[in-house]
């Protein structure tokens, strides 16, 4: 018994130590925006009135610095409105668990991140509050935010979320090999034919230790779609009946898409020995990869001698196209606090909140206001991201079935990739697939 | 005389009861409520934003249907277990064997040996992820370059591997903890007879490991049919559902799918209860004949 | 006479000369598996040392270049960490001490005394353990919280709870943690294949079955009481799931959810994960080291304590 008192002792006495190391040094790898740690070092006296609603506020945690940035934006927000206390609840795990095992036990937040590609699910069950009234009430309009984007969370015309948000596709080149072949740099007027041609020039395989590839073809539905819409096609009808993927045109880009790796002039991230085609762009073995502006942030951090630009994704025969990834804020419908949980999604999708958080190079803002704003004038490569969502822009959502549809196109793409199976009978096994989950 | 054996057989239930009275009723309020709550969700519709519906057999319909779960998570369950768990409990129980024959750094060597089990199962599924990455540690040594985790033939294995490997160290702990009630005298004896290490090892090691050995094996088979974090963290099921296994189809309709599925997922766990079940009764009646321990 | 004499030696030799080997061989199978045994941890604790940037550039057997940024980036990140730690701590020794506890009664109740329905209840802890997890969160989690019932079962005059209403509370974590169906199995069959005649003494010298218990079974059990004490406390620390659902305020989390933290939505840097899991592992291995000294042939097996 009095060794394991000792133990305990030992334990605590280590816990200590460490935190003690950890509070003298300031963190020092990831380079914070100097505008958010200016705002947490002014510190105002507020007098507190009696009367706090408090009201809870979820996410997934993201990177240290986004959280940090978020915290410091409710921080502003408490400041100005010291009646409303704003607790804020990260979900560090499986998120989409914890939030559907609160709401099944009405323990949800009331304020939490719903994400595009299920968020039908909740709106259709009523578990999230309609928000047009309470936008009335301050003045805030559909019309302020990017329409594929407000529309993207609308349900039966009433809106359900306000997006936080988004991200869409570019085309990430690397500047140093395109110098190397003697290529000009990519620009947004490119087609699928002058994306052929530079994948082809810039393979260079002449070093069996270090292949380079000029484009990379993960087979991963969220990419490949973009392909399909640029051939003028669909992955689902309009109104997510069917399922159009064993059509002409979303057969024919299946077909542009895997032909690069069959001529190989392009490559899986595991052919390469990467999880991700990102890794590889910044190691330099892949001239092109269509990337998220999610891989700036990245690049810096992990390859910050990689030269790059980023221009929108090549247009197809049936035109441009692109993914929108987006995630918006939703109340829950079952909240004790509407009109605060509002106060604070307003703020938080605020021209200024949403002006701090481009300038900081997590996000692209969901406001129309800021199209123009000089962040993006002087960042072209978020700029291209940013204007993607005006060219031929789907959401990233496929209906009520839309994590089989997703399965069903990576599984076609790996089957077509790894064991050779002809396209248009990939392509039909997936759309087959995909409808015995629709019935 | 009659009333004093009645007293006291009144006074040992009695006793007994209290002593199992704190685990009864947490097992009671936390398990069998839920298991019932469970055992009841698998007769409904339940997607988890509104109340259940019932639907009787419905959802056990639908899964004896689904293709996903006859044609992958069922066979890769089972394929699962008859690896691992001969594996792991053979390999366990040598390795305890070794630890207690006092050899020299006695200490030293069981802090290794148990070191694979020390890491909780979701930060050794993200070191593993790096060792097997195409160019992680696994390959620069063994000069190979093959696609461990994304390769549908291999990915399988990979997990199979690891978790041996991760579990060896637990179970050898158990299985030594076992063998420290084995008497010394009785290992003198049978070396003064002429037993060699071997014959050790199978005349008196194992029957009177019996009831451990069964321990070790129950709880193997259960764990086995259960495995789910590894494939959660590594694999997703994939790929091309090469790993994916009974409890991760269960968490998929659950939790993971656009539409969800909690219902189904509910009568798909109590099939499995009801697998695990049918196989812990065929293993008890090989190792234990009719009993349930050998006692001395 | 000496020719059959040189044919046993010769005889002799060679089984000397095969129970050499046999020891050698035996000897080089247990480093072999020390060295897989080392090899993951090692080579986190080596990358963990090196930069970002280097996560998979060799050397692999030394960490260079070398730098502490990664466990700068994990202690000075966020200042919850110490409370993490604190938190783990807690909730890790508070759930090993009554889990252990509560196990070894029962499993002695099981192992050795009759009372009525008592196979019952045994197959129904080994039937409880066969259930998968996932479908029984959400049940635990109504009950540890809310309550099955919304507002409680009206019985007029007020309102019978069905849940604790722990939630965001380390006692959440903590209250059905304290016993399970896991360590009474074991004990159960631990306490099965121990010698009666100690216990029998005891009885029959008037201790009865509490006496008995604290007195001569659980001293005798230490060896297995450790081993369930070390795997409890290792389960409850790296235990995620349920503490994820149940603690809410960062405040309270423990530390594996908190190093959870450090995934990025899109990509992880794993340099730092690494650094993270070495955060992890240490305490287990420490207490682990320690405890093991206690593994020792109980009393009854020899008659006197060997190590």
């Amino acid at each position: 018994m009095n060794r394991l008192i000792k133990l305990l002792l030992v334990l605590t006495v280590l816990a200590l130590g460490l935190s003690a190391c950890g509070q003298t040094t300031t963190q020092q790898t990831q380079p914070t925006p100097q505008t958010v740690r200016e705002t947490v070092t002014v510190r105002e006296t507020v007098v507190v009135p009696a009367e706090k609603v408090t009201v809870r506020l979820s996410g997934w945690a993201s990177s240290p610095a986004e959280t940090a940035l978020l915290e410091s934006l409710l921080y502003k927000f408490s400041v100005e409105n010291p009646d409303i206390l704003v607790k804020y609840e990260p979900i560090t795990g499986d998120y989409k668990q914890v939030l559907l095992t609160s709401i099944a036990s009405g323990t949800e937040p009331d304020i939490f991140y719903v994400d595009i590609f299920w968020w039908l699910e909740l709106a259709a069950n009523d578990a999230l509050l309609p928000l047009d009234d309470l936008m009335a009430t301050s003045g805030v309009s559909r019309d302020d935010f990017i329409p594929a984007l407000i529309d993207a969370f609308t349900y039966k015309g009433k809106t359900y979320g306000i997006p936080k948000d988004f991200n869409t596709l570019g085309m990430f080149y690397n500047k140093a090999l395109f110098d190397k072949a003697g290529l000009a740099y990519p620009t947004d007027d490119w087609t699928w034919d002058d994306l052929r041609a530079a994948a082809e020039k810039l393979t260079d395989l002449s070093d069996p230790n270090r292949p380079v590839y000029g484009f990379c073809t993960p087979p991963d539905p969220g990419r490949f779609p973009v392909f399909v819409f640029q051939n003028g096609g669909m992955v689902m009808k309009d109104d997510y009946s069917d399922t159009m993927l064993d059509n002409e045109a979303a057969v024919k880009a299946a077909e542009f898409y895997t032909s690069f790796r069959t001529a190989q002039i392009g490559a899986l991230p595991s052919d390469l020995g990467e999880g991700w085609q990102g890794t590889l762009f910044g190691k330099g073995q892949c001239a092109m990869v269509y990337e998220g502006g999610w891989l700036i942030p990245y690049l810096r951090d992990q390859f910050p001698n990689t030269q790059y630009g980023v221009v929108m994704p090549p247009a197809g025969p049936g035109g441009e196209g692109n993914l929108i990834f987006t995630v918006a804020w939703g109340i829950s419908a079952n909240t004790k606090n509407p009109d605060a949980a509002w106060k604070v999604v307003n703020f938080l999708t605020s021209e200024a909140s949403q002006k701090t958080v481009l300038e900081s190079g997590f996000a692209l803002p969901s406001r129309k206001s800021l199209q123009n704003s000089d962040y993006l004038k002087n960042n072209p490569n978020s700029a291209a991201i940013f204007n993607g969502s005006f060219f031929g822009a789907h959401p990233f959502f496929w209906g009520t079935v839309g994590s089989d549809v997703n399965d069903q196109m990576a599984k076609a793409l790996e089957r077509i990739f790894k064991e050779n199976q002809p396209v248009p009978d990939a392509m039909k096994q997936a759309a087959d697939s995909i409808r015995k989950a629709l019935r | 005389m009659r009333s004093r054996t009645d007293r006291r057989k009144v006074v040992e239930a009695l006793n007994g009861y209290l002593f199992i009275s704190p685990w009864l009723i947490i097992f009671i309020i936390f398990s069998l409520i839920s298991l019932g709550y469970a055992v009841y969700l698998s007769f409904t519709e339940y997607n988890l934003l509104r109340p259940p519906r019932w639907w009787g057999l419905e959802g056990y319909q639908r899964v004896l249907e689904d293709e996903l779960f006859l044609a992958k998570a069922l066979p890769n369950t089972f394929k699962y277990v008859l690896i691992v768990v001969p594996i792991q409990t053979f390999l366990s129980l040598v390795l305890a064997f070794a630890m207690d024959q006092n050899l020299r750094f006695q200490r030293f060597f069981r802090t290794i040996f148990y070191l694979p089990s020390v890491t909780s199962s979701v930060v050794i599924s993200l070191i593993f992820i790096w060792i097997f990455a195409p160019q992680g540690i696994f390959n620069q040594i063994t000069g190979l370059t093959v696609n461990w985790l994304d390769d549908p033939r291999t990915a399988f294995y990979v997990i199979m591997g690891m978790n041996i490997f991760t579990t060896s160290g637990t179970l050898m702990l158990i299985f030594l903890a076992g063998l420290q009630d084995i008497p010394l005298a009785v290992y003198e004896a049978a070396e003064i007879d002429g037993a060699n290490g071997i014959q050790k090892f199978f005349y008196i090691t194992i029957p009177m490991l019996r009831p451990v050995i069964f321990f070790v094996v129950t709880v193997g088979v259960i764990g086995c049919f259960q495995v789910f974090d590894q494939i959660y963290v590594m694999t997703a099921g994939g790929p091309l559902d090469s790993t994916t296994t009974i409890t991760y189809l269960i968490y998929k309709w659950a939790f993971r799918d656009t539409r969800i599925q909690m219902g189904q997922a509910s009568a798909l766990a109590v099939i499995l209860t009801l697998i695990i079940l049918a196989v812990t009764l065929l293993q008890r009646k090989v190792i234990e004949g009719s009993g349930s321990g050998a006692e001395r | 006479m000496a020719v059959t004499t040189q044919t046993q030696t010769r005889v002799y030799e060679q089984t000397v000369f095969f129970d050499r080997l046999r020891k050698y061989l035996f000897f080089a199978m247990l480093a072999f598996w020390a060295v897989l045994s080392v090899a993951p941890l090692y080579f986190t604790l080596v990358f963990s040392f090196k930069p970002v940037a280097d996560i998979y550039t060799p050397p692999i057997w030394a960490p260079i270049p070398f730098t502490l940024e990664n466990y700068q980036t994990i202690l000075g990140t966020f200042q919850l960490f110490p409370r993490w730690v604190w938190n783990s701590v807690f909730i890790s020794v508070i759930i090993t001490i009554f889990r252990v506890l509560f196990c070894a009664m029962a499993g002695y109740a099981f192992a050795r005394i009759e009372f009525p329905l008592k196979n019952f209840w045994f197959n129904l802890l080994l039937i409880s353990m066969m259930m998968p997890g996932v479908v029984t969160l959400i049940p635990s989690f109504l009950i540890i919280g809310p309550g099955l019932i919304r507002g409680g079962i009206d019985l007029g005059m007020f309102k019978l709870p069905t849940g604790f209403g722990l939630i965001d509370n380390p006692w959440g974590v903590i209250l059905p943690g304290m016993a399970d169906a896991f360590g009474v199995f074991m004990m159960t069959q631990f306490y099965k294949s121990f010698p009666k005649e100690l216990e029998e003494a005891a009885m029959m010298d008037g201790s009865g079955r509490w006496g008995t218990f604290f007195r001569i079974v659980l001293p005798i059990s230490q060896t297995q009481l450790i081993t369930l004490a070390l795997l409890t406390f290792q389960g409850a620390w790296n235990n995620f799931m349920w503490p994820l659902l149940v603690l809410r305020s960062p405040e309270q989390f423990t530390l594996p959810i908190g190093l959870q933290w450090f995934r990025g939505e899109y990509y992880t840097l794993y340099s730092v994960i690494l650094a993270g899991s070495i955060f992890n592992t240490l305490p287990i291995l420490i207490i682990f080291f320690v405890f093991q000294q206690y593994f020792v042939r109980s009393i009854a097996a020899t008659g006197s304590k060997e190590g």
